[in-house]
């Protein structure tokens, strides 16, 4: 019987305001696209099952606050992240080069156990707008981008029109599996055998 | 002790992490070995460690984050054992034994949410039940992660339409109402909390609140999510109930950041539909609030809304957004009289902003927005505060970046007023900007009334605004903008001649004002764009002596006379010397003997009287013998006497050097190519004559002190000239004297007295190497080199 804990993986989606970050997880999860700019607030996730080799996964997609103003805790969520997703807007440049602090920001927090080989996934969305006219960032300027961050696995997709949504998350999910993340292996110092195991906090029945 | 309460926070931290972890091991045994008892015993006891009141929002996150995530593992252990046939009414039953309320509540919530899964009862009740039960926590930061985790694990399990626990009727009021329920609970916990605890704790109290402030906020979100809201609901309903809870908590924190949450998770068709209400809700705002932030937020968010598609515009116009934001704002000022300036600049800029994008083509709301500002600045003097003077230039600079065109700009009456309320160095930078505008766009001014608009926008470059002179600007930067000045001058242009002259006039009478340090920068421009004038008078020739009211070239040459002389007060003499030069030939190319005789008279009295400095007078002398050279206007006694002069500053020059070149030089005076009449080979000759006797004598000079070197190269250079003029066939130029002038040159060359010169050498090399080539070549020029020997 496969562990309980492998059948959970935990998927951190990061990009700028406004780059879709929400349209793409409601895409995926709900196939539901509105075109209204809402900000998120805080962090906020959406389950999905997926099926894979035979097997059942529940995916737990974190959609982000893009706005810093908007992640006032901080972002202990990333803890025991499996894939984190870097979304950008293939109409915006800025949105592009910020795609490296986002992934610099998430490794020292995250911290996971081995940042080299950690699973990224680069999605570049948008690309439904104006027919590509309004394009500023090229295919090619961002696979070298990744190619350069260890080859992370790139997509183009338009939450909109639902293209490439689908395969994009395939990935993700795949990644998502296969990353090494182990969660930290506890084990207690004394392992109590008997069943009066008293709650160690104590004051009011509050 | 502050370093010690640190310390001490991670301790509690690690402490409860501990704990957690331990109770978490045992829970996942009892898991694995499908123990739910045991696993309902120590998930509670794992739960207990969130019950501490020792950590900060940040650390209590981090426990609340793990806590989190074991419970995932429990919820879908709840839903195989729901699978596997397990009542989940009992479940739900079942975890309400746990002694503690906390434990319990999260308990309670994930079996609901499971509970909800199971659709074995209507959403509707369970989220209802879960929600009144979190009452039980009153505790402000234990309450509100106990209701994120609600809202969190309700999220995807709302009543929503399409929701697959969508019930039969008014099923998303269901949905709203617990959210806002939720909403409502955690916003007073929030508020509340600043009461707790004791008074000298207050600032890291309200720090402390901040942090949390998205808990509270992300509600606003679930609801901005849900499909089921449409325009009718979110203006009958969630507006009007958020509002209501966001006026009457009356507080600062509260109030500024729910306010600015509504404005960013609503989407902009929802703000534009109930805009009333929305700026209702301002003025009852408590007093401290930071409203101007929370307004400019709303109209960049709309602004860029309008940006985004001119289809949406008509629903701008439909709800009349212009007028019920500028009514708000004129209120908003009215009602916070202590409102800093910068406030007020930043309001009046975010209306400018949307009303330039929503409305481009009312140039009058534009210039309204700008009036009212005008209004409350008056009486006040200048701006003194940096930060709102910047915000000014960007007001300013707003309808420039929109219609990449001043003349539109210069419609707006208020607009020169507003500058009025900067000081000199920001006049300064804002005539800088709407300069660059005009260079950008290329854009042409083009009527002696738009001149006379612009500079009085830009008088901050044209003239000392406080009536003396400023020390402390650099000179560099003041170079920059005088320069820039000049650049603009040329941009104004009309090819209708009176109107050109008018513009003339006009900057003619702004840049007077300049005083000595711009006029040397400005009058050069105007001289030029006067001369272009003259020269297109002067082609089209119609009516070339002009009645009394049109524009004649002579008209504009009396003009030309009184630009140039104010440099004379400058002083700038050199300057002066080359623009009557340059006006000398326009009056020649218009056959205007008398105008072009008197520039000249011009420049030999500025020779003779101003110009001492030896290095201006090689200068000079070389402009007026090009310039006098291609003269063509004069007759023989004008032209004799100029010439003359000419010769005569040119033997007097300081150096011997300097007076053999512009002795040969003058000898170019009396031979022009293409003017039968004017080929006077004897007089030629006598110059050049002149100027080997001036060489002779700087060589002798240069043997007697020795060392000076370079005296050689002059009969390289009037060897040049000997074979220029034979080349020309002037007949008084003979083979023999070329020879004898080569003979000469090649005997200095190898004289021991002279010291090496070898770019002279390379010079004369050159030369011969010409007089072969020509030789070569044969034809009628090649006949005259035919007896060189070399």
């Amino acid at each position: 019987m496969p562990s309980r804990r492998r059948t959970l993986l935990k998927v951190i989606i990061l990009g700028d305001s406004g780059v879709g970050k929400t349209s793409l997880m409601n895409q995926y999860v709900n196939k539901k696209f509105s075109n209204q700019y809402k900000a998120t607030i805080g962090a906020d996730f959406l389950t999905k099952e997926v099926q894979f080799e035979d097997r059942l996964f529940t995916l737990q997609i974190w959609d982000t606050a893009g706005q810093e103003r908007f992640q006032s805790l901080g972002v202990a969520f990333y803890r025991g992240a499996d894939c984190c997703v870097l979304v950008y807007d293939v109409n915006s440049m800025k949105s592009f080069d910020n795609l490296n602090n986002w992934r610099e920001e998430f490794l020292i927090q995250a911290s996971p156990s081995d940042p080299e080989n950690f699973p990224f996934v680069v999605i570049g969305n948008k690309v439904d707008v104006d027919g590509g006219n309004s394009r500023v960032v090229s295919e090619k300027k961002a696979r070298a981008w990744c190619a350069s961050k260890g080859n992370i696995p790139y997509y183009e997709t338009s939450a909109k029109e639902g293209i490439n949504v689908e395969e994009a998350f395939q990935c993700i999910a795949k990644d998502a599996l296969k990353s090494g993340e182990e969660e930290e292996i506890y084990l207690p110092d004394t392992i109590d055998v008997g069943s009066s195991n008293q709650p160690r906090s104590t004051g009011c029945e509050c | 002790m502050i370093s010690d309460g640190v310390e001490d926070e991670e301790k509690w931290l690690a402490a409860g992490i501990a704990g957690l972890q331990q109770n978490a091991f045992y829970m996942h045994r009892a898991l694995d070995s499908n123990n739910l008892r045991d696993a309902l015993k120590y998930s509670a006891q794992m739960l207990s460690e969130l019950r501490t009141s020792k950590l900060s929002p940040h650390k209590y996150y981090e426990l609340y984050m793990r806590a989190f995530d074991e419970l995932r593992k429990l919820e879908m252990f709840f839903k195989e054992e729901a699978r596997r046939g397990c009542s989940i009414i009992d479940l739900y039953e079942l975890v309400q034994h746990a002694g503690n309320i906390l434990p319990r509540l999260y308990l309670l919530c994930t079996v609901g949410s499971v509970y909800i899964k199971s659709k074995e009862a209507p959403a509707k009740d369970v989220l209802k039940d879960l929600v009144e039960m979190s009452r039980g926590i009153q505790n402000p930061v234990r309450g509100l992660f106990l209701r994120s985790y609600l809202s969190q694990v309700s999220r995807d399990k709302l009543p929503d339409i399409g929701s697959e626990y969508e019930g039969d009727a008014d099923t998303v009021k269901d949905a709203v109402e617990f959210v806002l329920q939720n909403f409502t609970e955690m916003n007073k916990l929030w508020v509340r909390m600043q009461h707790q605890g004791p008074a000298r704790e207050k600032e890291k109290r309200e720090k402390e609140r901040s942090e949390l402030r998205d808990l509270v906020g992300k509600n606003l979100h679930v609801l901005s999510q849900i499909e089921g809201v449409d325009l009718e609901l979110y203006k009958d309903t969630v507006l009007p109930r958020v509002l209501e809870q966001v006026v009457n908590c009356k507080d600062e924190l509260a109030q500024f950041y729910l306010m600015d949450c509504i404005i960013q998770v609503f989407p902009d068709e929802y703000h534009l539909q109930t805009l009333d209400i929305l700026l209702g809700a301002c003025p009852q705002l408590q007093p401290s609030v930071d409203i101007k932030t929370v307004l400019s937020q709303l109209m960049e968010r709309l602004s860029n809304y309008a940006a985004s598609s001119t289809e949406v515009l008509p629903e701008f116009l439909q709800v009349e957004a212009f007028s019920k934001l500028s009514n708000a704002i004129g209120k908003v000022i009215e009602a916070q009289v202590d409102m800093p300036i910068i406030g007020v600049v930043t309001l009046y800029s975010s209306l400018l902003k949307f009303t330039l994008h929503v409305h481009p083509d009312r140039l009058d709301y534009a210039d309204q927005v700008l009036g009212s500002f005008v209004k409350k600045l008056s009486g006040k003097g200048k701006i003194e505060d940096s930060r709102a003077t910047k915000q000014v230039v960007a007001l300013l600079s707003a309808p420039l970046e929109k219609y990449n065109d001043i003349v539109t700009a210069l419609k707006l009456s208020n607009y020169p007023r507003v500058l009025e309320f900067l000081d000199s160095g920001t006049n300064k930078v804002m005539a800088t900007v709407i300069i660059q505008s005009i260079m950008k766009n290329t854009t042409h001014v083009l009527t002696a009334e738009k001149v006379e608009a612009l500079f009085e926008l830009i008088k901050g470059l044209i003239e000392d605004l406080d009536g003396t002179p400023d020390d402390e600007v650099d000179e560099e930067d003041f170079k920059e903008e005088q320069n820039s000045v000049a650049r603009l001058i040329q941009m104004f242009s009309n090819d209708d001649s009176e109107e050109m002259f008018k513009i003339i006039c006009t900057v003619k009478k702004h840049i007077l004002t300049g005083g000595p340090k711009r006029l040397p920068f400005t009058v050069p421009p105007l001289v030029f764009s006067s001369l272009k004038l003259v020269r297109k008078l002067q082609a089209q020739d119609e009516n070339p002596f002009g009645d009394e009211a049109s524009t004649t070239p002579k008209k504009l040459f009396q003009l030309l006379t009184q630009i140039i002389e104010v440099l004379l007060n400058v002083p700038a003499p050199e300057l002066a010397l080359r623009l009557y030069l340059q006006c000398a030939e326009a009056a020649n190319d218009c056959d205007l003997e008398p105008v072009a005789y008197e520039f000249f008279t011009q420049a030999y009295i500025l020779y003779e009287e101003e110009i001492s400095d030896s290095k201006a007078q090689v200068t000079a002398i070389h402009l007026i013998i090009g310039t006098l050279q291609r003269m063509h206007v004069f007759g023989v006694e004008n032209r004799d006497t100029l010439t003359h002069k000419a010769t005569g500053y040119s033997a007097k020059l300081l150096k011997k050097p300097d007076q053999c070149r512009a002795v040969y030089a003058c000898s170019h005076l009396f031979w022009v190519d293409d003017q039968e009449n004017m080929k006077d080979g004897e007089r030629v000759l006598i110059c050049l004559k002149r100027a080997l006797r001036i060489a002779n004598a700087a060589q002798q000079m240069s043997n007697a002190t020795r060392g000076s070197t370079g005296s050689v190269a002059l009969f390289v250079e009037i060897l040049n000239k000997y074979l220029y003029f034979l080349e020309k066939g002037n007949p008084q130029i003979t083979v023999a004297s070329v020879q004898s002038l080569i003979e000469l040159i090649t005997t200095e060359l190898h004289s021991d007295s002279t010291s090496p010169e070898p770019a002279t050498d390379a010079f004369f090399a050159s030369t011969l190497r010409y007089i072969q080539f020509q030789k070569q070549k044969g034809g009628a020029v090649g006949e005259r080199y035919e007896s060189i020997k070399v």
